[in-house]
């Protein structure tokens, strides 16, 4: 028996529901984790666009 | 500019534990100009065959110029060239300063410059010349797709490089986004592309029919994902905080709208094909994931939005967050629109009209070219270092703008709803109430109209941005500044550290901190410095999520039922298919009936999986301008082809369809067929004995058609018939005759025999 034959004789119909349930269970994994997650270290992380440092030599050109 | 990263990371130390480094701004600069010319350059196409569907006169100017050559420069002039080097320029810049570091590799980023603008032009060399793939927004043939796979790895290791040298610990949000649209695209486009050539630019990829048309468009709407909204949404997190001078709204939600869209987007493709040949249970999830899709996106806007709080009345004053405010609206608006598209009884109407072209436009116009304006106005002072030439021109392009996009989709929304409802009516006898499809293109000539307007004013909003950017260059600094920064080098990683927002809870149990520990090896630490856990886990979601779709369609025997009848084309008829694909056919005119009563009505016999089997490339479209074509074999005669190919609409009267008189002069390249058929019986094609003498056969096929077309020509005179028989017995109408009168008709045999 091939693998065809063996994939084609599985019932697919649940497929879509399986995904499902992959996709909520990473989905309330990512949650769980981030929502866990340190909130000072988060809001420094937030921080990185605009928190350029200033150059050391050299002036920053004036807008 | 200097150009050796030795020279870009000054060696010395200015104190202890402190390094300095330069930012190179040289390569945002070229991209950003890059971006803007190939911006306008790709609308001007754009506006030019928006031109010719309302003065059909002006695609007949040229073989190069007709609307099927033109629109998929267009769309790949926008999506390639406009908005990938605005992602480019966007990561090049906001990479730097994320990380703290000069990009990897000076020679890297330029080599990654000049190879993406030497695919450019390529693609606008070839492309009006009928080279193509016939795949939408996969049409550039093979050589150039190895270029492309090149330029992108390049691409990648200056990145990936470039985090590896990082002097920040955490790297953020945008970078994620950056990172997954890098690994995913590269996925995607070699998959996608796989082919097997069949000349210097000919080839014909692995997979027919169904197959093919599953992997287009997973390939297809994961593209809109991942090359025009992932690297936006990363240049969202960046330059809009930067605009606003606010940290983003949440950054929790930013990381939770990063996996959602990882996990989800991949699952989606299939939504572009419902109703068609492809199994109902892939249809079904391609559907389920993509309404799924609306609450991350959403996510995202509403994230993007709440980052103003406090510093909307800026948005009054700033053209850059006027951009981003309108561009992430946009977003919303798309994201909510494209799942509703996916509901199946939603796209039996709007599939194949004009409603895709004004979802896509909402989300090209408002939310891809909005983020690169907004992002260009903000760059260019920066970049160039002087003050923007003109903030009264950026002030007037943003309205210019935000009208042109009104101009372009509303009227276009009312086109596909008249043409989608014009298909389904039926009149109070049973009959279809619009029999000729000729009518329901005419009906939409003043929307068009009216889409020529919004092109014009949007395209002339690029051109000032391009301009006050030229003006701007001109008037910068005789030599550019370069500050030197300093930051402190990175020390070993270190599983407790505080830096990482998941530093402090580490340990405490669950499985992601078990696989934490696992992770103290000392092999691992090495790891560390390169993100490749993460990008790991972004590759394991895009790869599961596509195998779980892509093996059962293409190991399940019952998805694409063999039908016994349906037998390979025969050698002229591959060389007129190709003429079919050169042309861009597929552009206007799908090959797909689907199972509604208004379909079969109006074309015959819904389309079958197993009548596909032996199309390398599948040829299904997406929209049509023109009817569908899977039943035309055999509906009218020759004759009826060469004159209606000789000059459409002399033949149907309001045809918008350009002319192809060259087919009627050009000569069939002969020495093709034989190569061609040979590699079509290498990919499974069962050719039999005509592998070994295609070119016989197609010569003898062709002069059939031509005896018949003379017989057609000049009924009542033999001495006429056989001069018109030599005369198209090796032009390429006669092998596009062949190919057109053998559509659909092999299923027709079956049922005969069944009678």
């Amino acid at each position: 028996m091939s693998l065809s034959d063996l994939i084609s004789h599985m019932d697919l119909s649940v497929f879509p529901e399986v995904a499902l349930v992959i996709f909520a269970g990473v989905f309330v994994a990512v949650s769980a984790r981030t929502l866990r997650a340190d909130r000072a270290a988060f809001e420094a992380a937030a921080g990185l666009p605009i928190d350029d440092p200033a150059p050391a030599r050299e002036e920053e050109p004036r807008e | 500019m200097s150009d050796s990263p030795s020279s870009g990371e000054p060696a010395s130390p200015q104190a202890a534990g402190l390094e300095t480094f330069r930012y190179d701004d040289g390569l945002p600069r070229m991209f950003l100009m890059a971006t803007l010319v190939w911006g306008v350059v790709g609308m001007l196409v754009g506006l030019i065959v928006a031109i010719q569907l309302v003065a059909p006169s002006l695609g007949g100017l040229h073989e190069w110029l007709t609307f099927g050559r033109l629109r998929p420069l267009h769309t790949n002039a926008v999506i390639f060239a406009f908005a990938g080097n605005a992602f480019f320029c966007g990561a090049y810049y906001s990479m730097q300063r994320l990380l703290k570091t000069r990009m990897y590799s000076d020679a890297l980023g330029k080599f990654h410059f000049w190879g993406w603008q030497a695919i450019i032009v390529s693609a606008a060399v070839t492309l009006p010349l009928g080279f193509t793939q016939g795949k939408e927004y996969a049409e550039l043939e093979w050589p150039i797709d190895i270029a492309i796979t090149l330029v992108w790895v390049v691409f990648a290791l200056n990145v990936f490089g470039t985090i590896a040298r990082r002097r920040e610990r955490h790297i953020y949000v945008a970078i994620w986004f950056y990172i997954a649209s890098i690994v995913t695209v590269a996925v995607l486009h070699i998959f996608n592309n796989l082919s097997i050539p069949a000349g210097a630019l000919k080839s014909y990829p692995i997979y027919a029919g169904v197959q093919d048309a599953f992997m287009q468009w997973w390939y297809g709407h994961n593209a809109v994902a991942f090359f025009l909204t992932t690297p936006f949404l990363g240049l969202m997190y960046y330059f809009l905080p930067k605009a606003a001078n606010r940290p983003v709204f949440s950054y929790k939600l930013s990381i939770l709208h990063f996996w959602s869209l990882v996990f989800i987007y991949i699952w989606a493709g299939p939504h572009h094909l419902h109703y068609t040949a492809l199994p109902e249970w892939a249809s079904t999830l391609g559907m389920l994931f993509s309404v799924m899709l609306w609450m991350p996106s959403w996510g995202g806007m509403i994230n993007g939005l709440l980052t103003l709080r406090g510093a909307w009345n800026k948005v009054a004053s700033d053209p850059v967050l006027k951009f981003f405010v309108v561009g992430v609206t946009f977003y919303g608006m798309s994201t909510f629109e494209g799942p509703m598209l996916s509901v199946k009884t939603v796209n039996a109407l709007s599939h194949y009209t004009d409603w895709t072209i004004a979802h896509v436009h909402g989300g090209a116009l408002g939310w891809v070219g909005f983020i690169t304006f907004g992002m260009a106005y903000w760059l260019i002072p920066r970049l160039f270092q002087t003050r923007l030439a003109s903030p009264k021109l950026a002030e007037a392009h943003f309205w210019m703008g935000t009208i042109g996009i009104l101009f372009y989709i509303v009227p276009i929304y009312v086109a596909g709803l008249t043409q989608g409802l014009m298909w389904r009516a039926f009149d109070a006898t049973g009959r279809l109430a619009y029999p000729d499809f000729v009518e329901t293109v005419n009906a939409l000539m003043p929307m068009y109209w009216v889409r020529v307007v919004g092109g014009v004013l949007y395209l002339t909003g690029a051109i000032l941005c391009l301009g006050n950017a030229v003006v701007t260059w001109a008037r910068r600094p005789e030599r550019y500044e370069e500050p030197v920064y300093e930051a402190p080098a990175l020390g070993p990683y270190e599983p407790s550290s505080a830096e990482s927002p998941w530093g402090s809870k580490r340990g405490d149990g669950g499985a992601f901190f078990d696989l934490r520990r696992f992770a103290a090896l000392r092999w691992h630490r090495r790891w560390e410095a390169l993100p490749l856990t993460f990008t790991a886990w972004v590759v394991v979601a895009v790869v599961v999520a596509s195998l779980f779709e892509i093996i059962p369609t293409f190991l399940i025997r019952s998805n694409v039922p063999t039908i016994a009848s349906v037998k390979p084309y025969r050698p002229l008829e591959l060389l007129g298919r190709d003429i079919y694909i050169a042309e861009g056919c597929y552009n206007c005119h799908s090959q797909m009936v689907r199972p509604l009563i208004a379909e079969t009505e109006r074309y015959g016999e819904y389309s079958k999986p197993g009548e596909f089997v032996y199309d390398h490339p599948f040829q299904w479209g997406s929209r049509r301008i023109g009817p569908d074509l899977h039943r035309v074999g055999g509906k009218y005669p020759h004759l009826w082809h060469l004159q209606h190919m000789e000059e459409p609409s002399k033949v149907t009267k309001g045809s918008i369809m350009p002319p192809y008189p060259h087919l009627l002069r050009d000569p069939i390249d002969w020495s093709a067929a034989q190569k061609r058929v040979e590699v079509m019986a290498m990919l499974g094609v069962p050719y039999g004995d005509t592998v070994r003498h295609a070119e016989e056969d197609a010569r003898a096929q062709a002069a059939d058609i031509a005896r018949a077309l003379g017989e057609q020509i000049h009924p009542n005179d033999p001495a006429k018939q056989a001069a018109a028989a030599e005369r198209y017995k090796d032009k390429q109408i006669t092998a596009l005759i062949a190919y057109l009168q053998r559509l659909g008709t092999d299923i027709k045999a079956e049922q005969a025999q069944k009678k």
